[in-house]
């Protein structure tokens, strides 16, 4: 009971000293009144240096504020007040600077046109069965010009070093005008736009391993055209439909190699358009998910010296599903090409004179590749979700032609992404060929940088 | 017919036959998992461009060619010409562009 009694004590001061002394917030009459004139007093120091700087801001002549009762308060209590503005000298001194400081920034914009260098390099490494190892190097610079809101080029320019020499290709220079909201211009060297893989995947940095497939690169089909296109997409709902359309120098066909197995081949890099022909073509694409793309590409024209020419059409399906799918905690990534060459009938060395004629034969391949890659994004691991396994098939069927084999590879990867434009591959390719030809399996490796 | 589907094999060959069901069913299968597991992939398949976000637009088509590039990668003025280049290469529409642009400099 008595102790009970002494806890007590202190709770009973404390409510005492509640009921007789003012809350720690209560402020009186004096105090508030104080505070009020002060308060007015500052308002009316603020309003005068408003009008000042004002005053100075137009360039008039600054007015000496109104030396009202605040500030006269004010000074009388010791405050510091502003009572009048800075001179003619000093503001032309102020003036000065901010015009030398906007010069000095506007030095920094990048004017009208917008360039920038883009690109990607690689250094590779590659061990093939027959042949000696050895390293090699790339580096294509990309250089991009936004002239305005409708006018853009683009030119790219790959320099390589093989076999103790640097190549310089000329990939791109295409100018590129935006018609309307779904149709654009293009004049000059562009990527071939009827070949998938050409044009969206070839890039060291995009594609996934360290070498490209059979057929749809270096195979089959140009790796650019020399002429014009116009493309778009035409959005249908939630669908998408792109479109392109274009006219090139028409491939060379090789009547007189000095490789017998190139006999009857096209000729891409056509620069000078010997024969006169014109090739047209075009690829459709179609977007029914965000995931999923499928397209088809055709080219065709007429082939050979203009007296004896003869129908080239090539052809190609592609196919792209990526997805980043949460139920195989990862990215998936599945692609597909096939593509086929026809060329007509025609009579090779037909005096003989060659050795070898008169020879004829429709020239008829096809091949391409089927690619799947997972990368496991989702899992908490640092390391872990960087590693990407790549396999892929790929194919080219030309028995029937002076190759006189075909080849098949299986290529199993492995991948490891620094950053999302930086990746070290690994690759061993089985390779099959028949007809006699000898399998070639490879190790690969590479460096590719996207920047 | 049987000498139509037999034309056609023809034409694309086994190995070219083989690569379409392959995908065919592969891509049916991811699709048909993602869609079970995630209600949002399938609602986002549905969407035009005009409803969508820069962030999922962005998502969605630089993904189907290469890795997503951060926004801080380049300037906003750099982002300007690497969009224009994306707008003619991957086929993007206007809307497309100007959500994916604003995005990108948004996040620089």
């Amino acid at each position: 009971m008595v102790t009970v009694a002494l806890l007590a004590i202190p709770y009973t001061m404390v409510a005492q000293d509640v009921a007789t002394s003012p809350p720690p917030d209560y402020v009186s009459r004096a105090e508030y009144d104080k505070l009020r004139a002060e308060h007015e007093a500052m308002k009316q120091e603020l309003e005068a240096l408003k009008t000042a700087v004002h005053a100075m801001a137009n360039g008039t002549a600054p007015v000496a504020p109104a030396e009202g009762p605040a500030a006269k308060t004010a000074a009388s209590e010791g405050k510091q007040v502003v009572t009048s503005v800075p001179s003619q000298a000093a503001t032309d001194e102020l003036r000065q600077e901010v015009d030398t400081l906007k010069t000095q920034v506007k030095e920094t914009f990048p004017g009208s046109t917008k360039f920038l260098v883009a690109g990607y390099g690689t250094a590779g490494f590659t061990a093939r069965s027959g042949e000696d190892p050895f390293f090699d190097a790339s580096f294509n610079a990309l250089f991009l010009w936004k002239l305005s809101d409708r006018l853009f080029f683009e030119g790219e320019m790959e320099l390589e070093f093989e076999d103790n020499a640097t190549t310089i290709n000329l990939e791109v220079a295409q100018a590129s005008y935006l018609l309307n909201d779904y149709m654009t211009i293009g004049v000059g060297r562009f990527l071939n736009p009827m070949d998938f893989f050409v044009e969206r995947q070839h890039m060291n940095w995009v594609n996934k391993l360290p070498d490209k497939p059979l057929a749809v690169y270096d195979g089959l089909f140009p790796e650019s055209q020399l002429g014009a296109q116009l493309r778009g997409v035409i959005p249908i709902g939630p669908t998408k439909l792109e479109y392109v359309g274009f006219v090139a120098n028409a491939p060379g066909l090789i009547t007189a190699p000095e490789d017998f197995s190139e006999l009857g081949m096209l000729d891409f890099p056509n620069t000078g358009n010997f024969g006169g022909h014109v090739a047209v073509g075009g690829h459709l694409g179609f977007i029914p998910i965000p995931q999923l793309e499928v397209g088809y590409g055709i080219q065709r024209s007429k082939v050979g010296p203009r007296d004896q020419a003869v129908v080239n059409v090539l052809q190609s399906v592609d196919f792209n599903y990526v997805s980043d799918s949460a139920l195989l905690k990862g990215l998936i990534n599945l692609r597909a090409q096939w593509g086929w060459s026809h060329v007509g009938d025609f009579v090779y060395d037909p005096d003989g004179s060659q050795g070898f004629g008169p020879l004829e034969f429709n020239n008829n391949r096809n091949g391409g590749y089927a690619q799947l890659s997972y990368r496991p994004t989702h899992i908490d691991n640092d390391i872990i979700k960087n590693f990407e396994g790549v396999f892929r098939y790929d194919r080219l069927n030309q028995l029937h032609t002076p190759v006189g084999f075909d080849e098949q590879r299986w290529t199993l990867g492995l991948n490891y992404w620094l950053t999302p434009s930086t990746v070290i591959k690994a690759a061993y390719e089985f390779d099959d060929k028949n007809g006699g030809a000898r399998d070639q399996d490879a190790f690969m490796m590479q460096v590719a940088v996207g920047f | 017919m049987k000498e139509i589907v037999s034309r056609i094999c023809k034409w694309i060959d086994l190995p070219g036959a083989v690569i379409i069901i392959s995908c065919a069913a592969l891509t049916w299968l991811i699709g048909c998992a993602s869609n079970k597991k995630s209600g949002e992939l399938a609602g986002g398949t549905t969407l035009s461009a005009a409803e969508k976000s820069g962030a999922q637009l962005w998502a969605e088509n630089c993904i189907r060619c290469h890795n997503i590039r951060s926004p801080s990668n380049y300037s906003p003025a750099q982002w300007d010409v690497v969009m224009m280049h994306m707008r003619v290469r991957a086929n993007l529409t206007p809307e497309e562009h100007k959500k994916i642009l604003a995005f990108l400099k948004a996040g620089t």
